[in-house]
């Protein structure tokens, strides 16, 4: 018995030890198991459940809008479906595609989209965009379809109500709400406001169940821009018709108050629709009036002009011989346009004859015509609150040649560009006192412009250096000289045409057959409401000259724009301002 | 085996108290329910607001996009048959000089 029981006992304890044995083998295995994925693997496997569980996402704040001064919405964000598609763990890559194949005629999805979807897919994104910002008529019928895994989410989408209206000024932005030009992007971190962050929590099968914000996002800032809705389609329109009907390469137009350098309009054509950015080619994109770089031929005199009178080296009735029509400068002959004969030194500006000029500038002297260009500013960026903007093309002293003097005083040898000639002519139109350009403003400004002069600028040249200018010449330049066809009724005008060879690089000379023909000028003189400058490139057919191309554009425009602010004319005192204005038939 | 009588204050007291809590239960449940309902309101309106505040944007902006000058010249010249006054048909009254500003 006690044998019995000692080997039962025994037994007993043995199986015991081997029992107690395996629960600590798989104890311990377990332990080392959880010590491998709570310690050694934690990051990994923690963030494997965060993405399958929480899914962080941008909110999109609503980008600022942008309006003219006077409140006009030029540019706003409006709420826009996109359709995407978020695959479940169950949802194979072929099911996914026969729901894409279901969307491809809804959403009028290209074979390249289609492909790119694919290929998503395939890679295991967790997001996948099938349409961005469609219609939400599109999206009714996507939501109608009530496929699994394929969601219609809120984004804003940019709308420009005005079409092509100043293009070139508002820019565009991309797919994702960024600004890629003009003030969409100057004024970029403004207007896109601060992106917010939100947390979207799943099952295990990827079904959202909750979300909550984990940032708000903060609205973009809205945009006052100086430009008026009506100024700009006048500008637009008048600039449109010239260079169709001169077949011109492109044309811009700038029309800018000159007492506060706020810009009225700028114009290039042709234009581009920003609703469909970007536009199809970077040509296309441009904006003329001050990415463009050119020389700018007479119009360049306005700044000799002012060096001969500032430096006192000519006075406005001294002589210049140009009966020969052309002069020899370093080898090279320069001419006139015609034999003009003998003429002061105002008609040598108003006829706009180089050979005079080019004497002129003979006197004023290399050291003293550079400076006066530097003055003007010329070289550097105007400093317009654009993006892009040229500073165009202006050599030091030291690498000026024996033909430089000539050249310049011409308007040769140095690029401008729009916007730097026009700034040059505000500063014969501000009495010497140069204003900075400026696209925005701080607030609205419905009743019209702000109050004129004083605003402090740079002096460049005197008061009375300017003052002279613009009545002994460059009115001239409209009344009797080479800018007759600038001439408004009524309004005192001055101005300077310029008409440009183009060089042909690749052979080094100036082709008479490719020119630039511009014009500048403000009105009325003696106190301007406006200033602007008309460039046309290459204008076709016979008519090449600035006096004759862009002078006829810039009276359109000014003639309408004057109209609109109701401006009355100076020179017939029995007239007030232009009104229109409709009766009931109730009144007498 | 004898029935044990209890004291109708105490079956009355028993009985009150758990009226009482009755009551209070259902008076928090109805609380948390209207609470719960006034949230769900609020939300729909705040929807609402929000979908008429964009509604709002929407209508201005098509309001800007129909008053779009190209628009409105394209219309008085092809479908009203306005053209531009000659200056010798312009009426001039009540008007500024050129020189001053506003």
């Amino acid at each position: 018995m006690n044998d019995l029981g000692l080997s039962f006992q025994g037994r007993i304890n043995k199986r015991t030890i081997i029992l107690a044995f395996f629960f600590f083998l798989w104890f311990f295995i377990i332990t080392l198991r959880l010590i491998q994925l709570q310690v050694i693997e934690h990051r990994r496997l923690r963030q494997a459940v965060i993405s399958q569980s929480q899914l962080e996402r941008s909110i999109i704040p609503e980008r600022g809008t942008i309006y003219d001064r006077h409140g006009q919405i030029l540019a706003r964000s409006l709420p826009a479906p996109t359709v995407c598609l978020i695959p479940h763990d169950d949802d194979r890559p072929g099911d996914l595609m026969d729901r894409v194949e279901r969307l491809r005629e809804i959403l009028n999805l290209s074979e390249r989209e289609i492909q790119k979807i694919e290929s998503r897919i395939n890679d295991g994104e967790t997001y996948i965009y099938v349409k961005r910002k469609a219609s939400w008529d599109q999206a009714d019928r996507v939501a109608g379809l009530n496929l699994k895994s394929v969601y219609v989410q809120q984004e804003n989408r940019r709308f420009y109500p005005l079409g092509s209206l100043a293009a070139h000024v508002l820019g565009g932005v991309s797919i994702d709400g960024d600004g890629q030009s003009g003030v969409e992007l100057q004024y970029n971190t403004r207007l896109e406001g601060v992106k917010g962050l939100s947390l979207i929590l799943r099952d295990a099968n990827r079904r959202r169940y909750d979300w909550e914000i984990l940032k708000e996002p903060k609205p973009g800032q809205d945009l006052v821009l100086t430009l008026d809705e009506t100024i700009q389609y006048i500008a637009e329109r008048e600039l449109e018709k010239a260079v169709r009907e001169h077949e011109a390469s492109w044309g811009t137009v700038i029309i800018s108050h000159p007492a506060s350098g706020e810009i009225l309009a700028m114009a290039t054509s042709p234009a581009y629709d920003p609703n469909d950015y970007p536009p199809s080619s970077d040509e296309l994109g441009r904006n003329r009036g001050i990415q463009e770089n050119f020389e700018p031929g007479s119009m360049f005199k306005i700044v000799t002009a002012a060096a001969a009178r500032e430096t006192g080296v000519v006075g406005f009735n001294e002589i210049f011989d140009c009966s020969e029509g052309k002069i020899r400068v370093a080898g090279w002959t320069i001419n006139d346009h015609k034999k003009l004969g003998v003429l002061t030194f105002s008609e040598v500006i108003i006829q706009s004859s180089n050979v005079g000029t080019i004497k002129v500038g003979q006197r004023i002297g290399q050291e003293r015509l550079y400076r006066t260009i530097q003055d003007f500013r010329f070289g550097r960026k105007t400093g317009l609150d654009l993006p892009g903007e040229e500073s165009g093309i202006f050599h030091p002293l030291n690498k000026w040649s024996r033909t430089s003097i000539a050249a310049h005083s011409i308007g040769y040898e140095i690029s401008v560009t729009a916007a730097q000639i026009l700034q040059a002519m505000n500063i014969v139109a501000n009495r010497g006192v140069l204003i900075p350009f400026r696209m925005t403003r701080s607030s609205l400004n419905p009743k019209g412009f702000s109050p004129e002069i004083p605003i402090a600028g740079d002096r460049i040249i005197s008061e009375k250096t300017a003052a002279e200018l613009t009545s002994r010449v460059f009115e001239g330049v409209v009344a009797d000289g080479t800018g007759q066809a600038a001439q408004i009724e009524g309004f005192s005008v001055a101005g300077k045409t310029g008409t440009a060879r183009k060089l042909d690089r690749s052979l080094g000379v100036y082709q008479a057959s490719r020119h630039v023909a511009s014009f500048v000028g403000f009105v009325p003189a003696d106190r301007p409401v406006l200033s602007m400058v008309v460039v046309l490139d290459e204008p076709k057919f016979s008519l090449q000259y600035g006096g004759q191309v862009a002078a006829p554009v810039f009276r359109e425009i000014g003639r309408r724009v004057l109209l609109y602010l109701r401006q009355a004319p100076q020179l017939s005192p029995d007239k007030g301002t232009v009104t229109a204005q409709l009766r009931s038939k109730d009144q007498p | 085996m004898v029935r044990k009588k209890l004291p109708k204050k105490e079956i009355a007291a028993a009985a009150g108290c758990i009226l009482l809590a009755v009551a209070t239960l259902t008076f928090y449940v109805w609380h948390q329910a209207a609470v719960i309902q006034i949230g769900f309101q609020t939300s729909r309106l705040e929807e609402r607001r929000a979908g008429l505040e964009e509604e709002i944007k929407k209508l201005e902006t098509d309001k800007a996009a129909l008053l779009a000058p190209v628009r409105v010249d394209r219309i008085a010249r092809e479908e009203l048959g306005l053209v531009e006054p000659q200056p010798e048909q312009l009426i001039y009254e009540d008007t500024r000089p050129a020189n001053s500003h506003e």
